[in-house]
């Protein structure tokens, strides 16, 4: 690598030399700030359950001390080299995800979704792994298929490919929010690679038309859904809807209602002292708020605008296709998974666990997550500088 | 794979960086809408929301239990107490982490629900002894609803405490919460039971002190708290608890454990005696001081153990009562001619068990009534000197009986002769009384027991005296034979709380003192609160007639009917009595049972301490017999008396010959009627 880099600097590319220092420090303010408010929203919790109220703090902290070499390494290798894992990395995904039915997999929150690493005594969750070589593929396929995506078998192709790995994650794991996010991916990826307008609003259409058949079945046969039903049930009236699946929407809603404009100031939730379930996990958002008040909130989401922003740029500014479309990919993955657990958090779509990205506690979502920003950073490094 | 490294790159070409851009504002349209969709919660229902995160804190108030006050007698001892004791109490809930062992966010699995519930189930059964399966029942039922289930009540510290230690030290162990009250303690068991009745569980007196001193007694609950402030915070307080106020009797409970012992041997001795009963329905003893109408032991027999009150062995020996509704159409209380053996308690139910109980609860001392007999006779001489209607040089003639209202009344004595007042009193010669009674006439006659306060209650500081207004005659409505019959006590009934209150007055110069169990009452911090001085309500006959009555007395103790009411090496002077009693079915006069007792005090010259025996028909062939009653007042005294230090003042006889313990029948007086 540093011989590369030396002959980079030889051919005076030195002076195109990017670093883009204000995605890192959103990115490192991300994680700051999630370190701060899991500690805060799980203290009280995690004394009661651990006799430690920085439990879940030191397990974060480490975490994070993980996803910080490994980010760095990625910045640091020449995306190029990824491409050599992108067919293998599709289908190691496809390998590991059934792991979990085997001994090494792990049971946590009532759900089988983890896979235990012998020797390392670590839980990894498949998902997200399959996650990032979802993205990872797809670039690649991008990129090989050219011009093709734009005839109706290579659409098909695109979208079609992604769906083993989608079914396994919903299927043998369970997780149906992780198969949406993996879908979502790769749909935002083909929207930016083919040039077609008239087939994503089908897509759309057609998604808020089984959106709405849903919403329709559960009014007049609400058996037929299971424990999903009862959440869509839960989310269209979740102050009559007594039961845990309420509850958990309506504690939130609570949280973030209470907080008014400008909270009640850090630390000073009432909402987390186990009343809120998943206070430092998928809630987390509803304790910012409620800390925070809207004015901590919209904060955070102007965040994740000014990291996509700097993502957007460094994709428009790559200096070939395979790495632009990394940068999508990443852009897609963040911009999904905020949007989404914002979404849940405020109770507009019905509540299913997904964790806000870089703030939300759990360990896999946070390396693999920082790999994927170091994979941009790597991108970035070697932007053209056209309008950054 | 291979990658294929082509010489020329693939470029982002624009159309797919304008893509790009339309992508990034749907996003950002997204985020605008999350982003109003906040606004619209916040302001929509802040307030609302607001209170319903407040409304579900923990502001619910916890009740800190106030000690009720301790009761002491006149050394300090402690005659009441509480105990502060322990409910266990099960909380499936937290026991289960809300239906989820593992904080997860499905349902838990029957494993998961273990990990707390093993733990804690086997530490409960290790230190107590509770039916485990269905404590695990409800557990597991109650996983995931708040549930409040107390398994087991009034625990001691004792009790508690290792299961304590071992939960500090597992935190496995959760859901066991112990909620803290207090227990009314009586640490002399039955011992002076009727002065103090006894309290139930939510801290109410029944009956004696803890009746009358209820509200002393109580203090106030504490309470922690939380509120909302004005703007919204909200603050959590602690309002510590009021203990009770202390209570300090007059009791002293080492002449209330001799007269108690006494008792206790009276009905050992007594007891199954003619037939399968009790030594006698009823047995009382009160000793007060003279001077200051300060009760210093009141006991009665039967008693009961006022930390069991339910206990039904406590009925044994005793005469079972029922209600009835009699000619009036009023509910009233009638005694059977069933003595209770446990045969009978098995065949009551539970509603004749506690009418049993209730009125074995009573103090006999002040809620039972009698007709007094021969102890009225020095009030009706003291009444008659104090009006100047006889005096002390008068004589009465006693031919043996006395011709009234077409009735023949007889005296005991046949042919007294012409007697003195001393010796009619220390005859008790009833003839003599009668006369009296003539010459005082009915109206004099009434105005003087109001002036004892028979008809009146004493206002004893116990709860449950008896009224016995409708009890006595007034002047109006007494005939000639009624005013006669009252003159030695029948025909009229009285309490013995009313009897030796006004007899103290009669042998101290004249002073009534109201009756009195407690001196002072002080606060948990020891102040004193209120004192009870003595108080002396009236005179109710001079210092002159006091003391003629009191040769009287002295008279029936050293030749007259109670001689054997003397304890060797004192003198005292006293007065017996042996009335009839009124058959409780038949209303007519039973011809074989009566109330025999004796009144007296000591020393003969300064009296200091008065006391007053009641037998309430003694288990025996013949119960017209006073000894029963100067026996037990004899050997009462003969311990209470050094124990007071009041030092013998006679020479003590030189033989060892024991005085007779058994009644003689053939060697006692005919009663007094």
């Amino acid at each position: 690598m540093s011989t590369e880099r030396i002959n980079r600097r030889k051919n005076g590319e030195q002076s195109k030399y990017f670093f883009d220092y204000s995605m890192l420090l959103i990115v490192l303010f991300l994680l700051g700030f999630g370190l701060l408010m899991i500690y805060s929203a799980s203290s009280y919790t995690s004394f009661a359950e651990h006799q430690d109220a920085a439990f879940y703090l030191k397990k974060q902290a480490r975490n994070i001390l993980i996803g910080i070499p490994v980010m760095v390494m990625m910045s640091i290798i020449p995306y190029e080299k990824y491409l050599k894992f992108a067919t293998i990395g599709y289908f190691l995904s496809m390998a590991v995800i059934p792991l979990v039915k085997t001994p090494l997999g792990e049971s946590s929150h009532g759900a089988t979704r983890w896979i235990r690493i012998p020797g390392l005594g670590m839980n990894v969750q498949p998902a997200e792994l399959a996650k990032m070589f979802m993205i990872l593929f797809l670039a690649m396929l991008v990129c090989k298929m050219g011009k093709a995506i734009r005839s109706p078998k290579g659409f098909l192709l695109m979208l079609g490919l992604p769906l083993p790995v989608v079914l396994e994650v919903y299927l043998l794991t369970n997780n149906l929010s992780s198969a949406i996010i993996i879908m979502g991916i790769s749909v935002f990826m083909v929207f930016v690679a083919s040039p077609d307008y008239k087939k994503f609003i089908l897509i759309t259409l057609a998604v808020v038309g089984v959106a709405v058949l849903m919403v329709v079945l559960v009014k007049t046969h609400p058996e037929l859904l299971g424990f999903r039903g009862d959440r869509i049930k839960a989310w269209l009236d979740p102050e009559s809807f007594a039961g845990d699946e309420s509850y958990q929407t309506l504690q939130g809603l609570y949280a973030i209602g209470s907080g008014g404009v400008w909270g009640k100031g850090l630390g000073q939730s009432m909402q987390k002292m186990s009343f809120l379930p998943e206070a430092q996990n998928d809630m987390i958002f509803s304790v910012i708020c409620e800390e925070l008040g809207l004015f901590g909130g919209i904060c955070i989401i102007l965040l994740f605008v000014m990291l996509l922003w700097r993502m957007m740029m460094t994709a428009n500014n790559a200096p070939d296709l395979f790495g632009a479309m990394l940068v999508v990919g990443v852009m897609g993955h963040i911009a999904i998974q905020a949007i989404l657990n914002i979404a849940v958090v405020t109770a507009s779509i019905p509540n299913t666990g997904i964790t806000l990205p870089f703030i939300s506690y759990g360990g896999s979502s946070i390396v693999f997550l920082m790999a994927e920003i170091g994979a941009v950073m790597s991108v970035a490094r070697r932007a053209q500088r056209k309008n950054i | 794979m291979e990658e294929n490294k082509r010489k020329r790159r693939q470029i982002f070409a624009p159309r797919m960086q304008k893509k790009l851009v339309v992508l990034f504002v749907i996003v950002l349209l997204a985020f605008a809408g999350l982003g109003a969709r906040l606004v619209f919660i916040v302001t929509e229902n802040k307030n609302e929301y607001q209170k319903q995160v407040l409304s579900q804190q923990a502001y619910n108030s916890v009740v800190i239990p106030f000690k009720r006050g301790d009761i002491y007698d006149a050394n300090g001892t402690i005659m009441a107490t509480s105990e502060k004791v322990y409910n266990l109490v099960v909380d499936a809930k937290v026991m289960t982490n809300n239906g989820k062992a593992n904080k997860g966010k499905d349902n838990a699995t029957r494993e998961d629900l273990e990990k707390y519930i093993a733990p804690t189930m086997q530490a409960l059964d290790e230190y107590f002894d509770l039916d485990m399966d269905k404590i695990r029942e409800h557990v597991i039922k109650n996983a995931s609803k708040s549930s409040w289930y107390v398994v087991q009540k009034r625990m001691s510290y004792e009790e508690v405490k290792p299961f304590k230690d071992a939960q500090a030290e597992n935190p496995s162990i959760r859901g066991i919460w112990f909620e803290e009250e207090y227990k009314r303690l009586y640490p002399n068991g039955t011992m002076a039971s009727d002065i103090l009745g006894f309290t139930s569980r939510d801290s109410n007196g029944i009956y004696g002190l803890e009746e009358y001193y209820n509200e002393d007694l109580n203090g106030i609950n504490g309470r922690e708290y939380g509120y909302l402030e004005e703007d919204l915070t909200l603050e959590r307080t602690l309002k510590p608890a009021i203990d009770g106020y202390n209570i300090h009797s007059t009791i002293d409970m080492n002449i209330q454990r001799i007269v108690e012992k006494h008792l206790l041997a009276f009905n050992e001795k007594q007891k199954n005696t003619v037939i399968t009963a009790n030594g006698a329905e009823n047995v009382g003893c009160v000793i007060m001081d003279v001077d200051s109408g300060r009760v210093l032991a009141m006991a009665g027999y039967p008693c009961f153990d006022p930390n069991d009150t339910w206990n039904t062995d406590a009925l044994l020996g005793t005469r079972m009562v029922e209600m009835v509704t009699n000619s009036a159409g009023y509910q009233e209380l009638h005694k059977t001619n069933t003595y209770i053996d446990q045969n009978v308690i098995d065949q009551m139910d539970d509603a004749q068990l506690e009418l049993n109980l209730q009125n074995l609860w009573k103090n006999f001392c002040i809620t039972g009534t009698y007709e007094p007999g021969s102890t009225i006779k020095p009030f009706t001489v003291a009444s008659a000197l104090e009006m100047g209607a006889i005096t002390k040089h008068s004589t009465f003639e006693c031919k043996g009986s006395l011709e009234i209202g077409g009735y023949t009344i007889k005296c005991h004595n046949r042919d007294d002769g012409v007697l003195g007042l001393e010796a009619a009193v220390a005859k008790s010669c009833n003839v003599a009384m009668m006369k009296i009674a003539q010459i005082v006439g009915a109206e004099d006659f009434c105005e003087y027991q109001q002036n004892f306060n028979f008809g009146l209650k004493t206002n004893i500081d116990l709860a449950g005296e008896a009224r016995t207004v409708n009890l006595i005659y007034n002047a109006d409505d007494m005939g000639p034979t009624d005013l006669a019959t009252n003159s030695f006590g029948q025909n009229f009934n009285v309490s013995m709380i009313q009897m030796i209150s006004g007899f103290c007055s009669l042998i101290n110069g004249g002073y009534y003192y109201e009756p009195h169990m407690v001196d002072k009452i002080t606060n948990a911090s020891g102040v004193v609160i209120e004192n009870r001085e003595p108080r002396v309500l009236k005179q109710t006959i001079s210092e002159s007639t006091s003391e003629l009555i009191r040769q009287y007395c002295n008279a029936v103790v050293e030749y007259g009917t109670g001689k054997t009411a003397r304890p060797v090496g004192y003198r005292i002077g006293g007065k017996t009595g042996t009335a009839e009693t009124i058959d409780e079915n038949t209303h007519k006069r039973h011809p074989d049972e009566y109330v025999v007792s004796f009144m007296g005090y000591a020393p003969a010259d300064h009296p200091e301490i008065a006391i007053y025996v009641v037998v309430d028909r003694p288990n025996a062939a013949k119960q017209d017999d006073a000894k029963f009653a100067t026996y037990l007042v004899r050997d009462i005294l003969t311990e209470v008396l050094p124990y007071m230090n009041i030092y013998p003042t006679e020479e003590m006889p030189v033989q060892t010959e024991a005085p007779k313990e058994t009644p003689q029948p053939t060697q006692t007086p005919v009663p007094a009627l």
